[in-house]
C-alpha cells in the first residue's frame, strides 16, 4: 500500500465483500473469510505499519476511518479490522531489535492477520494478571495457553500472547509474545454461539509451542508497560469506531427507508418522530465528538499514563458502549416491529441491535467505571484534558 | 532510608501477593499485587495514619512504586507540615 489516505479502493472492496457474506456470517456464526481475503489482498491489514515498513502510514485517524467504514456494514468485520490493527500498533512500537527489523516488514505487506490472546479463563477481560505459566530453557520459552475467547484464531496468521514471565514472582509479571501460527499447535477447543458479533467466531483456544525468547515485545514480565501508552488506548478507540460505524451505518439505513420506501408510513411533521431522531443522531454526534477528541489527546498528550488521559479513554469507551446501542435501541422504538426487530428487514437494525449489546461487556464497563473512580479520587483539580 | 514497621504493616493488607513473606524497600508494590483501586484505598489509609494530604501531582506510579519511594513521599511531606 501507498501512504495513507490511499485507502480508499481498499476500503471499498472489503466493504463489498463484507456486505456481500454478512448475513451468512451472522447466521452461521462464521467468520468472513472473503472480507478477511479481501483485507489481506488489498493490503488494508498493513495500513497502520510506518510506509518506511512498506504499509500503509497511517495513524488513529486512518484507523477510526476504516472501522467506521466497514463497521457500518458489519460490525463483526469492523471490530476484527480494529483487534487487528490493535495488534499492529502495538507490534510497530514495542517490537524491538531482530525481531522488529523481521516482523515490521512483514505486517507492512498487509497480508498477516494478527489475533489477540489476552483473556484467560481464570483473570477473564483483567489485562493485567496471568496464570499461564511459560517455561524459558536459554532461547526458548515454552508457551501452554489456555484461551477462553480468541478473535478470529481459527483465521489468524499470528498471535499475540499474554503469559507470565519465565522468573515470574507475581501474577502480575505478564509478557506479550508474538508467536506464528507456525511456531504453535493452535488447537480449537469449543464453539462460537452468541447473540451477537456472531462473525467475529470468538473461539476458545488452547496454543502449544516453543517460541524464540527474542518474540517478546517490551521488557519481558512488563506488558503493564504496554498497556497504558499502546493496548488500551488501541482498544477502546478501535471498538468505539465499531460501534459507532455500527450505528450510524444502522441510522442512514433508517432515514434512507424513511426517506424512500417507507415513505407512507411515516409523517415527518410528527413531533414523536423528530425528537427521536434527533436524539438518535445526537447520541452519534456525541460519540463522535468524543472520538476523534480522545485520538487527539492521545496523538499528542506527554502523559498518557496519568489519570486525566486515561480517565478519557475510559470514558470514550463505557460512553461509546451506552450511547451506540441506546441509539440502535431507539432506531428499533422509532421504525416498529418490521423493520425494527425482524431479521427479514433489507435495514438488519436487528442484528445492529444483538451486535450492540456486546458493547458494555466487551471488555466490562462496571469494571472500568471502578478503574475511572479510583482515578477521578486522584484528580481533586478536575483536569480535563 | 529505615522504615517505620508501622508502615510496613499499614501496606501489607494492599498486597493481595505478598501473604506472609516480607515487604522488602524496593519490591515493585505493583507487582505485589498493589493495582489502581487499591492504591487508592492506600493513599486513604496513608493520608488518614500520617496526617498528610498527598498533593495530585504526586499521585503518580512513581510515588507508588515502592515501599521506599512512598514512605520517602510520605517523609517529606510530613517535613513540610508544621
Amino acid at each position: 500500500m501507498t501512504a495513507a489516505p490511499g485507502y480508499e479502493p481498499a476500503l471499498r472492496e472489503v466493504v463489498a465483500a463484507a456486505a456481500a457474506g454478512s448475513r451468512h456470517a451472522d447466521e452461521a456464526a462464521e467468520f468472513p473469510i472473503a472480507a478477511l481475503d479481501a483485507m489481506r489482498s488489498t493490503g488494508l491489514l498493513g495500513l497502520l505499519v510506518p510506509a518506511e515498513h512498506g504499509g500503509g502510514g497511517g495513524g488513529l485517524t486512518e484507523l477510526v476511518d476504516v472501522t467506521m467504514g466497514l463497521a457500518r456494514v458489519d460490525m463483526s468485520v469492523g471490530l476484527i479490522f480494529a483487534m487487528h490493527c490493535q495488534q499492529v500498533v502495538t507490534a510497530v512500537r514495542h517490537a524491538t531489535g531482530p525481531l522488529a527489523d523481521r516482523l515490521l516488514p512483514e505486517l507492512g505487506k498487509g497480508d498477516v492477520y494478527l489475533a489477540s490472546v489476552t483473556t484467560e479463563r481464570t483473570t477473564g477481560g483483567h489485562l493485567l494478571s496471568s496464570t499461564s505459566q511459560v517455561r524459558r530453557d536459554a532461547a526458548t520459552l515454552t508457551i501452554d495457553r489456555d484461551a477462553p475467547i480468541v478473535t478470529g484464531g481459527r483465521h489468524a496468521d499470528a498471535f499475540l500472547i499474554t503469559a507470565l514471565a519465565p522468573d515470574a514472582t507475581a501474577p502480575t509479571q505478564v509478557s506479550l509474545v508474538y508467536a506464528r501460527r507456525d511456531q504453535l499447535t493452535v488447537e480449537v477447543r469449543g464453539g462460537w454461539q452468541p447473540l451477537g458479533m456472531r462473525a467475529t467466531q470468538s473461539v476458545p483456544m488452547r496454543l502449544t509451542g516453543e517460541i524464540p525468547v527474542d518474540q517478546v515485545l517490551g521488557v519481558p514480565g512488563r506488558f503493564r508497560e504496554i498497556v497504558a501508552p499502546t493496548f488500551a488506548p488501541l482498544a477502546h478507540i478501535g471498538w468505539s469506531a465499531a460501534w459507532l460505524g455500527a450505528a450510524a451505518g444502522a441510522l442512514s439505513r433508517l432515514v434512507q427507508h424513511i426517506r424512500g420506501d417507507g415513505r407512507g408510513q411515516f409523517d415527518p411533521s410528527s413531533e414523536l418522530l423528530l425528537s427521536r431522531l434527533a436524539r438518535v443522531r445526537g447520541r452519534l454526534d456525541a460519540v463522535h465528538a468524543l472520538l476523534r477528541h480522545t485520538i487527539g489527546v492521545v496523538d499528542t498528550a506527554a502523559d498518557l499514563a496519568g489519570p486525566p488521559v486515561q480517565m478519557l479513554v475510559n470514558t470514550l469507551k463505557t460512553q461509546a458502549a451506552e450511547q451506540c446501542f441506546a441509539a440502535i435501541d431507539e432506531m428499533v422504538e422509532l421504525v416498529g416491529l418490521r423493520h425494527g426487530y425482524l431479521a427479514s428487514s433489507p435495514l438488519y437494525l436487528e442484528r445492529v441491535f444483538r451486535d450492540l449489546r456486546s458493547a458494555s461487556l466487551n471488555y466490562a464497563n462496571d469494571r472500568l467505571l471502578l478503574v475511572n473512580g479510583a482515578l477521578a479520587l486522584r484528580d481533586r483539580e478536575v483536569r480535563l484534558v | 532510608m529505615t522504615l517505620d514497621t508501622g508502615f510496613l504493616d499499614l501496606l501489607r493488607p494492599f498486597l493481595k501477593y505478598v501473604g506472609d513473606k516480607p515487604i522488602s524497600a524496593d519490591s515493585s508494590l505493583h507487582d505485589l499485587g498493589l493495582d489502581s483501586m487499591r492504591a487508592i484505598e492506600l493513599l486513604f489509609a496513608v493520608e488518614e495514619e500520617y496526617g498528610v494530604a498527598m498533593p495530585d501531582e504526586l499521585l503518580t506510579d512513581s510515588t507508588f512504586a515502592t515501599a521506599s519511594s512512598l514512605w520517602a513521599t510520605i517523609a517529606s511531606l510530613r517535613e513540610r507540615t508544621p
